[in-house]
């Protein structure tokens, strides 16, 4: 039923060019060069060092790695990350 | 900036699961930023005040320990200034001074008066109001520019701008218009100077001379008397000519040798006083380290001419001075003796003018100086209306 419901929801974003990160509750990245990463509807730090920072969402965990990185703003859905980001994986 | 109007904290973090704390916080709706992780069990954040106060249960659950590094912003700068009264008393007295003196016209300037005297005008306006030390609110300008107007009839117009502490007071000076030539008066056209007639425009009358001539003042240069050749009958007209002449002007100055020509090396010595009345304050003196040296004062009175507040600065500077060997002053001494004599001669000469010409002439003083004749040959207009007198 849930899986249903994703399908029909994609296909209505697509028909409808309607951005998908609001409709499927996708989180939103977006970065700029190497150094500032942020990342818009997320669900949570998992894990924060400078080298390492996990973010919880709704397609799974987030991993951003680098060096000398701070959590420079976060609030309740959006977190922004700098300092030399290296990799981010999901 | 917001942050720093509104203060706040910089706040160390201990404890084992710190991406808890933070999850927590932001839940809560604690704002959270500079988060930075400094080792493993410790990070610093920057947090609102509001913020802090709600951050106890989440210690509570977490089981972390929270420190205040550091408090940032003005709410805690204030609070800062609040153990020193006096310096707050002094930053508002320092305001109040500098509105209250600000709230006063300290100075008085006029602008386009060249024949009415600037006194006259000031006095007008202290009459006004309008004057060293007044209050500015409550005065009303436009009543006095037009009080201005009406008490100093050769004003046509005035206008009074306060800016700042300063009172510009522009006025334009009435024109009297020319006298008006009676053409029903008969006049010959005289010469008012001694010249060679240049150029000759005779509009009304019989011309006497032709260009080129030289003309002594007081020569008949276009005559009213016109006799018709064919009815032998004369007739009395206004004589009207315009005559541009070439005229001189001599200017002397006289140059001494007395006691050497100096000049000065570009080296100087300042001085500075102030003057109080009968104080006087020194704070700025050296040795004079030349041998030779003139002084130079100069006074700048606080507040223009020391009307009400009698203080002055004083600066007096000593330029060092060489002495020049015979032959080169004598060349020195021709040339202040030139501009001297040209400043003689500017003098005389009248300003509707054009010069032409310009001679230099020097005699020699035998063993006291030089004396310089400066000649300036311009082009003037030399007619001058004269009554016929009818016998």
């Amino acid at each position: 039923m849930r899986k249903k419901l994703r399908e029909v929801k994609t296909a209505v974003s697509e028909m409808f060019e309607l951005p998908k990160d609001i409709m499927l509750n996708l989180p939103r990245i977006s970065m700029i060069g190497n150094n500032q990463m942020l990342v818009e509807n997320h669900r949570g730090v998992i894990e924060y060092t400078p080298e390492k920072i996990r973010l919880n969402s709704t397609i799974g965990v987030i991993r951003v790695e680098g060096e000398d990185m701070d959590l420079k703003n976060i609030a309740a859905d959006d977190v922004m990350i700098t300092g030399q980001i290296k990799r981010v994986e999901f | 900036m917001w942050n720093y109007i509104v203060g706040y904290l910089i706040i160390k973090v201990d404890g084992l699961s710190l991406e808890k704390f933070i999850n927590l916080a932001v839940n809560n709706g604690i704002f959270l930023w500079g988060i930075k992780r400094s080792g493993y069990t410790s990070m610093t954040a920057c947090i609102s005040i509001g913020g802090f106060k709600r951050l106890k249960g989440i210690v509570r659950k977490v089981r972390c320990r929270v420190r205040i590094v550091d408090k940032r912003g003005l709410p805690f700068l204030l609070l800062g200034l609040r153990r020193r009264k006096m310096l707050l008393v002094g930053l508002l007295a320092f305001l109040i001074i500098l509105y209250g003196l600000s709230s006063f016209i300290w100075t008085v300037e006029v602008e386009g008066n060249a024949k009415v005297p600037e006194e006259k005008l000031l006095d007008v306006l202290a009459k006004y109001g309008i004057k060293p030390g007044a209050f500015k609110k409550g005065l009303d300008i436009s009543a006095i520019e037009n009080r201005l107007i009406i008490d100093v009839p050769d004003i046509w117009w005035a206008s009074i701008q306060l800016k700042g502490t300063k009172a510009i007071v522009k006025v334009v000076e009435a024109v009297q218009p020319p006298p008006m030539v009676d053409k029903n008066i008969p006049c010959n056209i005289v010469a008012s100077k001694d010249g060679i007639i240049y150029e000759m425009v005779v509009l009304e009358g019989r011309p006497m001379v032709k260009e080129g001539d030289t003309v002594k003042k007081g020569q008949l240069l276009v005559s009213g008397v016109i006799e018709d050749p064919e009815t032998k009958t004369t007739r009395l007209v206004h004589a009207m000519a315009q005559v541009t002449a070439r005229t001189w002007y001599e200017g002397q100055a006289v140059c001494y040798l007395d006691k050497g020509l100096t000049r000065r090396t570009g080296r100087k010595v300042v001085h500075r006083f102030i003057d109080i009345g009968r104080w006087v304050v020194e704070y700025q003196k050296e040795d004079i380290p030349f041998k030779h040296y003139e002084m130079e004062e100069k006074r700048v009175p606080f507040f223009g001419e020391g009307r009400f507040f009698p203080v002055t600065m004083v600066v007096r500077e000593y330029y060092e001075v060489e002495m020049l060997p015979a032959s080169a002053s004598l060349q020195q001494l021709k040339e202040i003796a030139q501009r001297k004599a040209e400043e003689d001669v500017n003098k005389k000469i009248p300003s509707n003018t054009k010069i032409v010409d310009k001679r230099v002439k020097y005699d020699m003083i035998e063993g006291k100086g030089v004396k310089a004749t400066v000649y300036v040959e311009v082009l003037e207009d030399i007619a001058l209306e004269q009554k016929i007198t009818v016998e």
